[in-house]
């Protein structure tokens, strides 16, 4: 049945449980369905790019755990990789492999949240979310054990990361990946065959292969709708070429696709963690940088400022929700010339407008959870 | 006076303040609220009358769900108050229809003959009331459920008309 | 029956008033109840600091919804917004007239309590479309709009399957159909109509998976959104009243109410018991299911109700129709109410497995400019 009526407009946020920030969308709506939607984005815009051109190079980390708060670590990592490619820098073998182990496990913390807060968005009152919480709090506390911080970890430095893992952490990581398969298995269990989960998601915000390469969606979305595309595999970093795994890949493009894409990419993480941490070497865990670098006494392994050569740089990432790229350009100071960041979140809410039209607003609000948005990287 | 006489004119009161909302009423919505109101006094007198069966399907249908429909189609519209007067050119017209309903309302309450005592409540009982809807009143009953049927069957072809376009 | 005073209105007046106190104490607790209910299954402690256990957290936050500042919109229809709280709230303490909760504790045993608390109830659904229309805001009114379709919709399955309990019991006195239950609840005889009816209920009580009116994620509380302070708590005090009276009227209808499975004469201490077990059960039900699934859509919850739960109501009353005038033995009510309800699961099981409408995605990508 129809009903007729006027167009009606809505706003979704920017103060609104569901757009996981401070994001608005403009709905117009005949009814419940929706006949225009509008992406207002910038409201959370804190001007970092320029601010990080008045900052030098290892200033800069802390922002870039703040892009993405949800996944500070792959942020972190991203923005070293592209410094470390202006500078030629080799990194030692142990910190890679730290950084590998890391950036896994914010994939896990990180997926563990969206996948919780889309069953949220479905409407699951919280009882996802809570018990995906349990798994994340104990990355967190592996995370405080590295370096001190829970969200806003600044955890990788240029040449390596800031320390070494102290003793305990080990069995720590190692007791985790014994308890995280029967997590995943009870997650399966209850989401992946959940009857109203399927019913409200399968046939949603429908985005095939060629609409995902045109809007160049990344990660999860684009390897949802089917496409193979994985930064650790097309382009290797860190230690993703010595370890095995594989790229979930979806078959529908809808938001149910997403959604199984991630809860197999918890099984694919929790694989490579397995491998890298037998796999660890031991060394040291930062390269001192060469003699360019102005490196103060007191701290030898973290130069605060060095003056890269002149040049540019773009280094990219599988972050939780992407290609997360940083692209520097280098005139020779201590500063970056120019800062960008290419944040997936911001690029895979692009085809929303697309998702969302000819959709209801129930719809509408699983297709934004299914992307997995964080504002802070959308709006930077 | 009794608590009975008390409380009729207390509901009547009521009813007939909801009446006269209904059609002073500058916002439709607020007519159609004065609706309800008045539709739910009806129902209080019966509850007077002794008629308990018939005052709990007049909450039931009217008062939860026709004016919900009714109310429901006025907010999808956009709906502001309605400045200056109601009437136009056409109300000799109106005069004219409001005057032989009133003159039809009053014969049929005059003219008809009342059962039942009048200073005693007749009690119908429910299997009474459905004894009568399916034997006496079967023909009546069935023709009504037809007439339903019809309309319903009407309603989702317009609707079906317009989604196909 | 006995009198609680000689006069027969003032008689009244008393029950009526040890309801009207009576109610929002328990609601305190049940709040509380459902909090640390809540709390254990999101493996969460719950209220925890005031009191011992957190037990007295219901009375402090009553206390700080009663103290906070009344908020009405500037542009909110004044009247429409303060009354739809009352026509939410009566109604609910005018259904709780009817139910009566032991052989001898009610307010009054009426011929036909089970229609009455039926459409009394029905009339609740008028203060969340004003309540909705009221607040002049956006989400307030598609709360409202989702409000009435839903209540409204799932009115008639849910008063289709009292129907069919009627029919069993020839009455539509609560208290007759209690007393009928002595040796056998009717939901060994109508397994069918207890689904149905506890899955419209469900609906009724707008609780997950049927919280599209007041959907969080949503419409952010649909019509109560603009409602703050002690206005938004006769909200909360409705739906947690609503909550009881549902389980307490599958208790009696399904459940044997305070006669099974003792008998009709046990003390009224044991009723008592059996009773608040019976209404407890099905509340903790509907508090776990709150916790346990996602929400539907609009268009899925009007097709489960018009498609499914519908004719299979309609399919228990003809059922019963058919054993009553033929005098079958009751074991064929079991038998055939028994296969319709496993085949309504099977279908709903079915449907939610293979559904999820496709939208035509190309007329979107033809919007945007964007074809390819």
């Amino acid at each position: 049945m129809t009903i007729k009526s006027e167009p009606f407009v809505v706003n979704v946020g920017p103060q609104h449980p569901s757009t996981h920030g401070v994001f608005r969308l403009r709905l117009t709506l005949d009814g419940e369905k929706i006949i225009d939607a509008d992406m207002i984005m910038g409201y959370l815009h804190r001007s970092m790019e320029k601010l990080a051109e008045e900052r030098t190079y290892t200033q800069n980390i802390p922002f870039t755990d703040r892009t993405d708060y949800l996944a500070a670590m792959t942020g972190n990592l991203a923005y070293v990789i592209a410094v470390e490619k202006l500078m030629n820098i080799e990194v030692p073998e142990r910190a890679q492999f730290l950084r590998t182990i890391m950036a896994e496990l914010q994939r896990i913390a990180s997926h563990s949240m969206a996948i919780g807060i889309f069953a949220n968005d479905c409407g699951a009152w919280q009882t996802p979310v809570m018990h995906m919480f349990r798994d994340r709090e104990k990355i967190l506390d592996l995370f405080e054990m590295a370096c001190g911080a829970r969200l806003t970890l600044n955890y990788m430095r240029i040449g390596g990361v800031s320390r070494d893992i102290p003793d305990e952490w080990m069995p720590q990581a190692h007791k985790l990946l014994k308890e995280l398969p029967k997590r995943f298995a009870e997650y399966e269990d209850l989401l992946l065959s959940n009857e109203i989960i399927i019913a409200r998601s399968r046939g949603v915000g429908v985005l095939t292969p060629e609409q995902a390469i045109a809007y160049s969606v990344s990660g999860p979305m684009l390897r949802g709708s089917g496409v193979a595309w994985d930064i650790r595999k097309a382009d290797p970093y860190a230690a993703y070429d010595k370890l095995d795994f594989e790229i979930a890949v979806g078959t529908n493009g809808d938001c149910y696709d997403r959604f199984v894409i991630r809860l197999a990419e918890l099984r694919q993480s929790l694989y490579m963690l397995e491998q890298a941490l037998d796999m660890m070497p031991s060394g040291p865990v930062h390269q001192r940088l060469g003699t360019s670098t102005v490196q103060p006494g007191t701290q030898p392994i973290a130069p605060l400022a060095f003056r890269p050569p002149v040049g540019e740089a773009y280094g990219r990432i599988e972050s939780p929700r992407g290609e997360l790229g940083y692209y520097i350009v280098s005139d020779g100071g201590p500063s970056p010339f120019r800062f960008h960041i290419r944040s997936p979140s911001f690029i895979n809410l692009t085809p929303l407008k697309l998702m969302a039209i000819g959709s209801t607003v129930a719809d509408a609000i699983v297709i934004l959870g299914s992307v997995d948005i964080v504002v802070g990287e959308v709006d930077r | 006076m009794t608590y009975e006489e008390a409380l009729f004119y207390v509901i009547a009161a009521i009813t007939v303040a909801g009446a006269l909302g209904v059609v002073t009423a500058r916002n439709v919505i607020h007519s159609a609220l004065f609706l309800i109101l008045a539709l739910l006094g009806v129902a209080a007198v019966y509850v007077l009358l002794a008629s308990e069966f018939l005052a709990i399907v007049q909450v039931l249908v009217y008062g939860g769900a026709v004016t919900i429909l009714i109310l429901f189609a006025m907010m999808l519209t956009r709906v502001r108050d309605i400045e200056g007067p109601l009437d136009g050119p056409q109300r000799p017209f109106a005069a004219l229809a409001a005057t032989v309903f009133l003159g039809t309302t009053v014969l049929a309450v005059t003219q008809t003959e009342w059962r039942g005592e009048t200073d005693e409540a007749t009690v119908v009982t429910i299997e009474q009331i459905g004894e009568a809807l399916f034997s006496t009143w079967a023909m009546p009953f069935e023709i009504a459920s037809l007439l339903l049927m019809v309309a319903l069957i009407g309603a989702i072809v317009l609707a079906r008309g317009e989604e196909g376009e | 029956m006995f009198l609680l005073a000689d006069n027969v209105w003032l008689d009244a007046l008393l029950r009526m008033t040890i309801v009207a106190v009576l109610v929002p104490v328990g609601v305190i607790l049940l709040t509380w109840v459902e909090r640390k209910v809540i709390g254990r299954l999101q493996q969460r402690l719950g209220p925890m600091h005031v009191g011992p256990f957190g037990l007295l957290q219901g009375i402090a936050d009553t206390i700080k919804l009663m103290t906070k500042e009344d908020v009405r919109p500037d542009s909110a229809d004044r009247p429409t917004f303060e009354l739809a709280v009352f026509v939410i709230v009566v109604p609910v303490f005018m259904a709780a007239v009817a139910i009566p909760f032991t052989a001898d504790i009610f307010v009054r045993n009426m011929a036909l309590g089970l229609f009455y608390f039926l459409a009394v109830s029905s009339l609740g659904i008028v203060g969340f479309v004003m309540a909705g229309w009221g607040s002049d805001n956006k989400y307030a009114l598609l709360g409202g709009v989702r409000a009435g379709a839903q209540l409204i919709s799932y009115e008639i399955p849910l008063i289709l399957s009292a129907v069919a309990v009627a029919m069993l019991g020839q009455s539509l006195s609560l208290y007759t159909l209690v007393e009928l239950q002595d040796n056998t609840p009717f939901i060994a005889y109508q397994p069918l109509a207890f689904v149905i009816f506890i899955i419209a209920g469900l609906a009724e009580l707008y609780r997950q998976p049927f919280d599209i009116p007041v959907a969080e994620s949503e419409v952010v509380g649909g019509p109560t959104v603009e409602y703050s302070g002690i206005r938004w708590s006769m909200f909360q005090m409705a739906e947690f009243v609503s909550l009881v009276l549902i389980s307490a009227l599958a208790s009696l209808l399904f459940l044997g109410g305070w006669v099974w499975p003792f008998g009709a004469d046990n003390a009224t201490w044991l009723q008592v018991v059996l009773m608040v077990v019976k209404t407890s059960a099905f509340i903790l039900f509907f508090m776990w299911m709150r916790v346990s699934v996602p929400r539907l859509r609009i268009d899925q919850l009007m097709a489960l109700c018009w498609q499914i739960l519908l004719p299979f109501a309609f399919l228990q009353i003809i059922i019963n129709g058919l054993v009553l005038v033929y005098d079958w033995p009751s074991w064929t009510l079991t038998i055939l109410s028994g296969a319709a309800a496993i085949a309504m699961g099977a279908i709903i099981y079915r449907v939610a497995r293979r559904s999820g409408v496709l939208y035509q995605t190309s007329g979107a990508a033809e919007q945007v400019g964007l074809v390819l």
